[in-house]
This record gives C-alpha cells, sequence and structure tokens, in this order.
C-alpha cells in the first residue's frame, strides 16, 4: 500500500512510533486502532506526511500527562471522532468518485 | 445542530484570550456542555487552525509537553461575527415558532 | 465503472430495465441528476447492489413526483447530490464498509479496554 511505502522506515514514521510507544497501554490500544480505521478510509493527509497522527499523540499526551482516562479525552464513540477529524478530508474513495464523473 | 454551535463557542472563548484545547474544554463543561470532551474540542481546533481563523504557538507547560495556544487573528474575528449573525437568526426563528404555539 | 456491469443476477436485470424505462419518463434535469444519484449510490453498496434496489425505488419515486410539480431537479435535491445520496443511502441503513470499519474500531477498543 501507498501510504505505507511512503512512511514506514522513515525518521519522521519512527520518531512517531517511539512517541506512541511512550504512552500509558490504554492510550496505545486506542491511538492504534484510530490509526488502523484512518488508513483503511484514507483520507489524503495521511500520505502527506505524520501531521494528523501526530497531532492525535498530542492529545493523548496532554491527556496521559494530566492523568485522564483515555476514552474521557476522545469520548466514547472514538469512530465518531475520527470522523469528525477527517470531515473535511478527501478520501482516496472520494477522488476514486470525482475521476469516475469526470470520465463521463 | 450542537457541532456548529460548538465551533462558535469555542472560537468565542478564543477570541477572548490566549488559550489551550484542555482549557477550553473545562470552560465548556463548566457551561453545562457536560459531555464535550478533549477530542470534542480538538477536532474544532484542527478545523479552526486549517482554515486560517486563529494562530497557534507551542509553550512549555509545567506539567506533561509542550502545549498549543490559540489566539483568534482578523479572519477569526470576521468569522466570528457571520456566526453570531447567523445565531441571531436562527434563534429569533425558533422563538418566533414557539410563539405560535397557542 | 456502469452499473449494469456490476449487477449480476438476471431477476436483477429486470429491475434495472423497469427503473431505466421510468428514468427515461424524467425531464433532462432529473435524468442527469439520476445518472449522478446513482454512481454515488453505488459507494455506498456492497457489489450486487442488492441492497440499493429499495432505495432506487424510492429516490425515482421522489424524483417522478417532483418534476410532476413541476419543481426543478436542483430544487427538489438541493443541488448537493452527494449529500442526497449519504442521506438516503444512510436513511435506508444500507451497511457501507465505512460503516463496518467504525463499528470495527468502537469494538476492538471496548473488547481490549475491557477487564
Amino acid at each position: 500500500m501507498r501510504i505505507q511505502d511512503m512512511i514506514e522506515g522513515r525518521k519522521e514514521w519512527r520518531a512517531h512510533m517511539a512517541r506512541v510507544k511512550a504512552l500509558p497501554q490504554d492510550y496505545q490500544i486506542v491511538y492504534k486502532e484510530i490509526q488502523r480505521y484512518l488508513i483503511k478510509v484514507g483520507p489524503v493527509e495521511l500520505s502527506e506526511g505524520t501531521e494528523l497522527l501526530s497531532g492525535i499523540v498530542d492529545l493523548f499526551e496532554e491527556g496521559a500527562a494530566g492523568g485522564q482516562y483515555v476514552l474521557d479525552v476522545t469520548g466514547r464513540d472514538v469512530a465518531a471522532f475520527c470522523d469528525e477529524l477527517i470531515k473535511d478530508s478527501k478520501t482516496y474513495a472520494d477522488l476514486y468518485q470525482e475521476y469516475l464523473e469526470q470520465k463521463k | 445542530m450542537l457541532k456548529g454551535v460548538l465551533e462558535g463557542c469555542v472560537l468565542e472563548i478564543i477570541s477572548r484570550k490566549e488559550t489551550y484545547g484542555y482549557e477550553i474544554t473545562r470552560q465548556l463543561n463548566a457551561l453545562g456542555f457536560s459531555d464535550v470532551v478533549e477530542g470534542t474540542v480538538y477536532t474544532i481546533l484542527v478545523r479552526l487552525e486549517k482554515n486560517k481563523l486563529v494562530e497557534t504557538t507551542k509553550k512549555p507547560s509545567d506539567m506533561g509537553p509542550p502545549r498549543k495556544f490559540f489566539a483568534i487573528n482578523d479572519a477569526g474575528r470576521e468569522e466570528l461575527q457571520r456566526i453570531w449573525a447567523k445565531w441571531a437568526f436562527v434563534s429569533s426563528k425558533i422563538n418566533e415558532l414557539k410563539e405560535q404555539r397557542t | 465503472m456502469n452499473f449494469w456491469e456490476k449487477i449480476t443476477g438476471s431477476d436483477m436485470k429486470k429491475e434495472f430495465q423497469a427503473f431505466e424505462q421510468r428514468v427515461q419518463k424524467l425531464p433532462a434535469d432529473y435524468r442527469a441528476a439520476w445518472e449522478q444519484i446513482n454512481t454515488n449510490l453505488w459507494a455506498h453498496s456492497d457489489f450486487t447492489g442488492r441492497n440499493l434496489m429499495p432505495i432506487f425505488d424510492g429516490v425515482l419515486g421522489l424524483l417522478e413526483e417532483t418534476a410532476a410539480e413541476g419543481q426543478s431537479v436542483v430544487e427538489a435535491l438541493g443541488g448537493d447530490i452527494k449529500g442526497f445520496c449519504l442521506a438516503v443511502a444512510g436513511d435506508e441503513g444500507t451497511p457501507t464498509y465505512r460503516d463496518k470499519w467504525r463499528a470495527q474500531l468502537n469494538n476492538n477498543i471496548a473488547r481490549k479496554l475491557g477487564k
């Protein structure tokens, strides 16, 4: 997959994952599930760098430092949190859709 | 409907004084929006920043990682005016509708 | 990709032909909108499109009604065809991949955090 190729192995990505690993266990679990979901949905920001994902780590680091429970930071409906986060972003599915419309 | 209103609230809070996510969340909680969490505010802040309605600065905090502070800019102030004008319109219409009840 | 290409069973072919005949009776702007709706709705479907049949029927019904009232298609759908499709597909409870992933995300988290 393209996104993986672009980010895997890169220094930025390793530094990012190191921050994830420093989070408390419950935050790590939620982070990893969020990342998996976002890669599937495929907002275009994912291929533009780690900004989207590292923003989430920023948020989680702050929550963890304040001793909050992870779901009190994201809300119980983590999917809703993710969707809200990428609400204005185009996904690969959107791009494909536009391509289809142009082809007509 | 609440989502749009919250965006206005967050921008309003930022317009009063430079502040950060956690503080904004607590302020909204204190206002009575009890189910608003950091994550909710975070998604709004990301959008405000992307739409260039706020300026951000990272500042060290005495506890934990550095904090991102948000301050309103001119575009943000204009947007805020628009938001409140829209809100005034919507709430006056809702009241009008309610008063038609006999 | 044309939606005909995605159709599998012949029972569905018949249904689609019936839809197509109804579409031909619509005014030109409605026919154009229908084409777009078609493409958009497929994004919310599995590949056979069986779960879309009742939605197609409902949407066509709406288009026929508003066309009969002499409204323009933009007035009827509000100009945002994609949003309209999202709303109808959502209303009918069509499970999309995105919905499945959403549920997976929340379930995985609940399972892994639950002690």
